[in-house]
């Protein structure tokens, strides 16, 4: 069962108000949305996709929608790079890049769950369309902020990444938390055009009281390219959906992730490529490095729809359990319905190598120097991937595990 | 009366289990700087232990004795403590760290030392200079250096590596657990080369060893027998030599 209806109450109050500010012909599809999201409720532990990541928690709880339009917050831009920034929903300031901010979206047809909660409240925000043979010329830097409210506060937004034939982007969407008990949920709807190239990352350093629910739904067009790479480093409940539809032939999404939270944070990533035209290739590869008492789950799907025939796919998940009281639930999954087909999964769930450690303290290195160490070593398949060097340097200080543990030899 | 002033390492009645199994009961043995001393014995006697409990690897407990280096107590140190003193223990099994490179390993063993003995960190000219040199000694193309720790190396390769380390780090006490088994003749002719390179008056080997051959390249001033956690037997090089034709057997029985 999910969570019931009469327990979001507070939910019907918020949308009564919302919903009493727009216009009818605005105000009827939004109600469906709604309607659809109060009869389904918040995903529970019975529902397979949410098994380790119950969401009814949420039922009780009564998130004001944000007003304000908060600003001085400090905002932390990386050189070389546009940049859009979203304080609890709303865009601040008028930067040139607002061309790429639109204040209203498409609504996904209706929902259940967090999904049609989103389409009930969702607020446009990120629209980026390439046209074809164009090429963004910077990287675009996404902010999304959550600052504490005096009470506890709710923003969802719909965003949407368009590029045409040959276009090429990259982009990082930057979620940080200043405190606070907030409800953020975030839908990106991707589209890559025939030949496109879409380089997305996903950064997510939350404070402890976030609930940030994201999805990001590509589609790729014949020969695209999609890399995506997304690295938890904090938050409090955090769920990511990262779904790639390869619809035509020859079209390729490389996906990587690092979840590397302490504390007492919860991380699901989910992540699902389907194979639905031949000759396409997918690559997922996730590392987690889970202390203290966070849980992690990862569930990686790969499905091979019929006639996806050549397909080339791959996922390799390898976590990292640092505590004995840190989670891990990490499942690889495989739907085949084509016959030549080249699918390769594994995951696994480890310890620090105590020999290595003991090793690199037999060389008289601290033991904790030897940890962060041989912790990088592991973060490195995904580190190495991170081909914008501010980012890179951004997220290794955020991990304690600064480069200088690294040597360069020019022999 | 021994001079514990001259020694550099002094083990006094050594009782050490590993889990719930006794393996050195009551060993003995005084190192001065300077000396080569070669540790022989069967399978089991307790060399290897020996050698991890001088290091200081986890899983060994020191349940009676003493052991000095220098005149401290060696016991109370943690085993980066000890490796900055200027302890290294060669591997018989040396371990690969992929993702962490050779070279890194070196730069943060030394600045670890250097740390230790109250100096700043190396110069990072300096240091390649260091390394490149001791690379050439022992026969590694330096372009291994830039690759994970022993990651893809052969087994000799590996000995070889850990030759490099001891040079580039300079201990004042060498223990080589085993590292003559599984070289090629080559190899082992390398690998003396860099152990002899590093003889000195100021500095002490302990060869852990289960042939002869070894001892014909590095030349030892004593040979220690170790059977069943004690030193049964000590002599000069002609023990090897005696060990090599007659075996353990005369000596265990005794």
């Amino acid at each position: 069962m999910s969570a019931q209806p009469h327990e979001l109450a507070t939910y019907s109050a918020q949308f009564e108000r919302y919903a009493n500010a727009l216009t009818a012909a605005e105000r009827a599809p939004r109600s469906v949305q709604f309607s659809r999201f109060l009869a389904s409720g918040f995903p529970d532990k019975h529902q397979e996709d949410w098994r380790y990541s119950d969401l009814s928690r949420l039922a009780e709880q009564n998130y004001e929608p944000d007003v304000t339009t908060a600003d001085g917050l400090p905002i932390v831009l990386l050189p070389d790079a546009d940049a859009l920034v979203y304080i609890n929903g709303h865009l601040q300031g008028a930067p040139s890049t607002s061309r790429w901010h639109s204040d209203t979206c498409e609504l996904p047809p209706p929902a259940t769950g967090v999904d049609a909660l989103n389409a009930a409240f969702a607020s446009g925000g990120l629209r980026l369309r390439l046209d074809r043979n164009t090429k963004l010329e910077k990287p675009l830097q996404v902010l999304f902020i959550s600052r504490a409210e005096a009470q506890a506060s709710m923003s969802h937004q719909r965003h949407r990444i368009e590029l045409g034939d040959q276009a090429e982007a990259t982009v990082l969407l930057d979620f940080s938390g200043g405190g606070g008990e907030r409800l953020a949920t975030h839908f990106f709807d991707v589209r890559l055009g025939r030949g496109a190239k879409l380089t997305l990352y996903r950064i997510q350093n939350e404070a402890a009281g976030g609930t940030l629910v994201t999805r990001i739904d590509a589609k790729l067009s014949r020969d695209a390219k999609f890399e995506a790479l997304t690295v938890d480093l904090g938050g409090g409940f955090i769920r990511h959906d990262l779904d790639v539809v390869l619809a035509e032939s020859g079209a390729e999404a490389i996906v990587a992730g690092l979840y590397a939270q302490a504390k007492n944070s919860h991380i699901d990533n989910h992540v699902r490529a389907v194979h639905a035209a031949p000759h396409c290739t997918s690559r997922m590869t996730y590392r987690g490095l889970v202390d203290e008492k966070t849980k992690a789950v990862f569930n990686g799907k790969v499905v091979v729809q019929p006639g996806a025939q050549k397909t080339d796919s791959e996922q390799r998940i390898a976590n990292l359990l640092l505590s004995r009281k840190a989670e891990v639930n990490a499942k690889p999954d495989l739907e085949i319905y084509a016959d030549d087909v080249k699918c390769a999964h594994g995951a696994t769930v480890g310890q620090l190598d105590e020999v290595a450690l003991a090793y690199l303290r037999s060389r008289g290195i601290a033991k904790e120097v030897a940890r962060a160490m041989l912790l990088r070593a592991f973060a490195l398949e995904i580190l190495d991937r991170i081909e914008w060097p501010a980012l890179r340097t951004r997220i290794e200080a955020a991990l304690h595990l600064p480069s200088e543990l690294t040597v360069d030899f020019e022999a | 009366m021994k001079n514990i002033e001259s020694m550099l390492l002094e083990i006094t009645n050594l009782h050490a289990r590993v889990e719930e199994k006794e393996i050195l009961k009551g060993l003995n043995l005084s190192i001065k700087p300077g000396e080569v001393h070669a540790i022989m014995g069967p399978n089991g006697s307790g060399k290897s232990t020996l050698s991890n409990v001088i290091a200081g690897r986890e899983g060994y407990e020191v349940t009676e004795g003493t052991v000095l280096f220098d005149g401290k107590n060696l016991l109370d140190l943690e085993p980066e403590v000890r490796a900055c003193e200027g302890i290294f223990l060669g591997f018989q099994y040396p371990v690969e760290i992929p993702g962490v490179s050779n070279i890194t390993l070196l730069k943060a063993a030394i600045n670890a030392r250097r740390k230790h003995q109250g100096e700043a960190e190396i110069a990072p000219n300096d240091f390649l200079a260091w390394v490149r040199d001791r690379a050439k000694l022992v026969k590694i193309d330096p372009k291994m250096l830039s690759r994970g720790v022993n990651e893809g190396f052969s087994g000799g390769e590996k000995k070889r590596n850990e030759i490099l380390q001891m040079l580039v780090l300079q201990p004042r006490l060498m223990i080589l657990d085993e590292t003559d088994s599984g070289l090629d003749i080559d190899a082992l002719k390398v690998v003396s080369d860099g152990i002899n390179a590093l003889r000195g008056p100021e500095r002490a080997t302990v060869l852990v060893t289960h042939y002869q051959r070894l001892l014909d390249y590095v030349q030892p001033d004593y040979v220690h027998v170790l059977a069943r956690g004690r030193i049964v037997k000590s002599g000069g090089p002609e023990l090897a030599k005696e060990l090599e034709e007659k075996g353990y057997g005369w000596l265990e029985a005794a």
